[in-house]
């Protein structure tokens, strides 16, 4: 079998980095083959190279056994690459059908042939076997929904290489499984498909074949059959011993500081009791749409709900708005640090001041002083790599702004912490990292309550884990219980099975 | 290492390069233009917008906009004019604190009311304040019963038409009272933005609504505040200009709203939000003023002036542009 995509001798130097060297991969019609490494690996940015959006310093890209010399990422789709990116680039106000057909429009003259466009719409969609209306806006469909779409884009243009950049990074189990359906239909159809992924359990579901990246080179190519998740993480990181990773060990468990009863709001979640103990790391494990971000929302004072009551040390609590859970020592680090984490365009300093700013100011006035020694502080201690707290927080890799918000509520000295999927899109080393800095923090005193979708690390960090399903907590276990079939039991499991 | 730091500290700040340049250009072509009348005349005419500009940072730093502060000034001047003409004679003082108090309240119920729509009705700042461009016009002119206010106690014009500092080469005073009072607020407004925690939260709403939110900050309070701010200012422009003409007029500062958005923006404010600085605004400001001066001692048609700016916006907007995308890539 001829490979349908070669990539030859790669190298790509940005100004002060290589970001690859000498990199030579063939890619197989028919094959999923997947890129993995921490990020700044180089992953990224062969991916990118592939689609024409960078240019290679050095080496080349074949097509067909063709040299590619594309001028701009059009070329590239025209010729048969395609790329779904990580964030969805679907068009909300558009229809099913315009999206699919988005810059190569059927047409009748010069006007648009709408009628044609969702009759072609509805055949793609028909023999990938979806049930989505063609006619509908995007904004209305589900994550899930909007990704099929994309997917649907690339099917129509018969694209010969297909690359799927973190496809999975926001959906739940159940839509993981309607996109590998997908994959192995493009795959039966000999579509070469490029599967980048920080989740070892995919790789082995739907890939054939893996690229192990480190620092920008090409550490090893493996048949997915002939190797198993400890070798490749081992290859990833460049360390064998794997028991240290997530660095269990015993804490103090003290008395409960926390309490919440018969939180309820709609449909969203309904009749939440649980309790936090000081020193304690409480999991929240659950499919995504559970409710278990909105619950949190609601607590922190983000979001309203209908009723329940909460305990703080054994005193009812009431909070209206974030500022109330903050004064009580509450920190929140939220699912999504680009759109509620970081003020990105700002520097570290003034990132990790500001929920602090009014309980260390004077008459109003910014106490700059107390800011920037508090994020030196931190950034030493968390060890932030920045050249120093004035570096705009955008310009910071995803673990290093991950810490950056940690910083924040350390710095407002939260006594306890709610972590909304804490180590999503961080490579190895980073997760390994920040979990040693969780268990500081509640080895200090803390308590922190995690929400993860990431079932090794529900278990790998956990003292205790709360279950949600449909608004409802479906389970508690604790450490000594827990597996990844008692979640996912509880997870899943619907009410009247 | 030297040299480098040198490139960097001018092209952080372009506008200050540009604006000596253009002095010199100006004070080449003309030599009146470095006299002290022009000096001071220029000064004088840099302060209703100076005003403007300071108060609209707040609104475009917030991410939204004010474009409704032409027509509130008319409405503060007509108000003014009218209490002062019911007052009748009054001294110095009377007229500051009628000049000054009618801007303040003015100001915050107009502020009040744009800042309530915008923060609590969720209305688009744009749309919200382009309804009270023509509403506060509209009033303008009925209050003022259509034609100006005047008659008015000599008195009013404390606040614009006043000099101090007498000497013998000015009979009539050196600095106007305008500056004065213009400087006062702008570096108010400066230190507001810059030192104070209500600024940092300005910039941390402008750049983020949702993460300001979750760090504990009232996002709609600070949103109202700033239009308030805003208003108020705007009013203090209007008080300014009544006092300089010495009566109510109601069709005062149309279209400086344009103006106003302008020296934000060559001052390197993002209309976006999250970004901008007041005191960098009154470059803008400086840059608009000393191109209309210089063009006017040159005899240089007003319409022409209107077509220099708006090319030199484009220009400064472009600049921005290329030098953020040149730091985001390195």
């Amino acid at each position: 079998m001829d490979a349908c995509l070669q990539v030859k001798n790669i190298s790509k130097t940005f100004p002060g980095v290589k970001a690859l060297s000498d990199v030579s991969i063939d890619f197989f019609p028919g094959e999923a083959h997947a890129l993995v490494g921490e990020n700044g690996a180089g992953k990224s940015t062969l991916i990118k190279i592939i689609a024409s959006v960078y240019t290679a310093t050095e080496g080349k890209v074949y097509l067909d056994g063709k040299e590619c010399a594309f001028r701009s990422p059009r070329e590239a789709i025209d010729a048969g690459i395609s790329v779904i990116q990580q964030e969805l680039s679907i068009a909300p106000d558009l229809t099913v059908a315009q999206n699919i057909f988005l810059g190569c429009e059927p047409r009748k003259g010069i006007c648009l042939d709408y009628k044609r466009m969702e009759q072609d719409a509805q055949k793609v969609l028909d023999d990938m076997e979806l049930n989505i209306d063609v006619k509908a806006y995007c904004r209305d469909l589900t994550a899930a929904e909007q990704q099929m779409v994309e997917i649907a884009k690339v099917v129509s243009k018969n694209s010969k290489v297909v690359i799927l950049d973190e496809p999975t990074s926001s959906l739940s189990e159940k839509e993981i499984e309607s996109l590998f359906v997908q994959v192995r239909r493009m795959k039966a159809n000999g579509v070469a498909v490029i599967y980048v992924t920080h989740r070892m359990k995919e790789l082995f579901e739907i890939c054939d074949r893996v690229t192990i990246f480190r620092d920008g080179c090409k550490m090893k190519e493996m048949m997915i059959a002939d190797t198993d998740e400890k070798e490749i993480v081992a290859n990833m990181i460049g360390r064998s011993n794997l028991t240290d990773y997530y660095n269990r060990h015993e804490h103090p468990i003290g008395e409960e500081v926390f309490r919440v009863e018969n939180f309820s709001k709609g449909s969203v979640f309904k009749n939440i009791n649980f309790h936090l103990n000081k020193g304690e790391i409480l999991g929240f494990y659950g499919l995504v749409g559970a409710g278990r971000t909105e619950t949190m929302e609601a607590i922190f004072g983000a979001a309203s709900h209908d009723s329940g009551k909460m305990y703080l040390h054994g005193e009812e609590i009431v909070f209206h708005k974030p500022s109330d859970a903050i004064r009580k020592k509450i920190g929140f680090v939220t699912e999504d640090r680009r759109r509620t984490g970081l003020l990105l365009e700002k520097p570290i300093y003034e990132n990790v001041g500001l929920p602090s700013l009014p309980a260390h100011g004077k008459r109003g006035l910014v106490n700059t002083q107390w800011e920037k020694e508090v994020s030196k502080e931190y950034k030493e201690k968390l060890a932030i790599k920045a050249p120093d707290i004035s570096t705009i927080t955008a310009n910071l890799s995803g673990g290093n702004q991950q810490k950056v918000i940690l910083a924040k509520w350390l710095a407002a000295n939260s006594e306890i912490m709610i972590l909304d999927e804490p180590t999503r899109g961080i490579d190895v080393n980073a997760k390994s990292e920040f979990y040693a800095l969780m268990y500081q923090f509640v080895e200090n005193g803390g308590s922190i309550i995690m929400i993860s979708s990431e079932m090794p690390e529900i278990i790998g960090i956990s003292d205790r884990v709360y279950v949600m399903r449909e608004g409802e907590i479906s389970g508690e276990l604790f450490s000594n219980e827990l597996s990844e079939q008692a979640l996912i039991f509880s997870a899943s499991i619907t009410s009247d099975s | 290492m030297k040299n480098f730091d040198i490139k960097k500290a001018i092209s952080n700040n372009v506008i200050v390069v540009f604006l000596i340049l253009l002095c010199l250009f100006f004070g080449v072509m003309n030599h009146n233009f470095f006299s002290s009348i022009n000096i001071m005349n220029l000064l004088s005419q840099m302060c209703v917008n100076a005003l403007l500009a300071s108060g609209l940072s707040f609104a475009i730093i917030l991410g939204g906009i004010d474009i409704s502060v032409g027509s509130q000034m008319a409405v503060t001047g007509v108000v003014a004019a009218l209490i002062a003409s019911k007052i009748g004679s009054m001294n110095t003082i009377t007229a500051l604190l009628v000049l000054i108090l009618t801007a303040i309240v003015i100001g915050c119920i107009t502020g009040g009311i744009i800042g309530s729509l915008i923060a609590y009705g969720g209305l688009i700042p744009m749309i919200c304040t382009l309804a009270f461009l023509t509403m506060l016009r509209g009033l303008a002119y009925i209050i003022s019963g259509g034609g100006p206010i005047y008659g008015l106690d000599s008195n009013f014009g404390c606040l614009g038409a006043r000099r101090l500092i007498v000497t013998e080469s000015f009979p009539n005073g050196m600095i106007p009272t305008s500056v004065i009072f213009t400087v006062i607020i702008v570096c108010l407004m400066h230190f507001l933005l810059s030192k104070t925690i209500y600024g940092r939260h300005v910039f941390a709403v402008g750049s983020n609504k949702n993460v300001a939110h979750l760090a504990g900050i009232d996002v709609k309070k600070v949103t109202l505040i700033g239009h308030i701010l805003c208003a108020v200012t705007a009013s203090m422009a209007g008080v300014v200009t009544a006092s300089k003409l010495q009566n109510g007029q109601p069709n005062i500062g149309e279209g400086y709203e344009m103006f106003a958005i302008a020296s934000c923006v060559l001052g390197g404010t993002s209309l976006i939000g999250g970004r901008g600085s007041v005191a960098r605004a009154m470059f803008g400001v400086a840059v608009i003023a000393v191109i209309n001066n210089g063009m006017n001692l040159l005899n240089i048609s007003a319409y022409w002036q209107k077509v220099v700016i708006g090319g030199i916006i484009i220009i400064a907007v472009l600049a921005d542009t290329l030098q953020q995308k040149r730091a985001s890539k390195n």
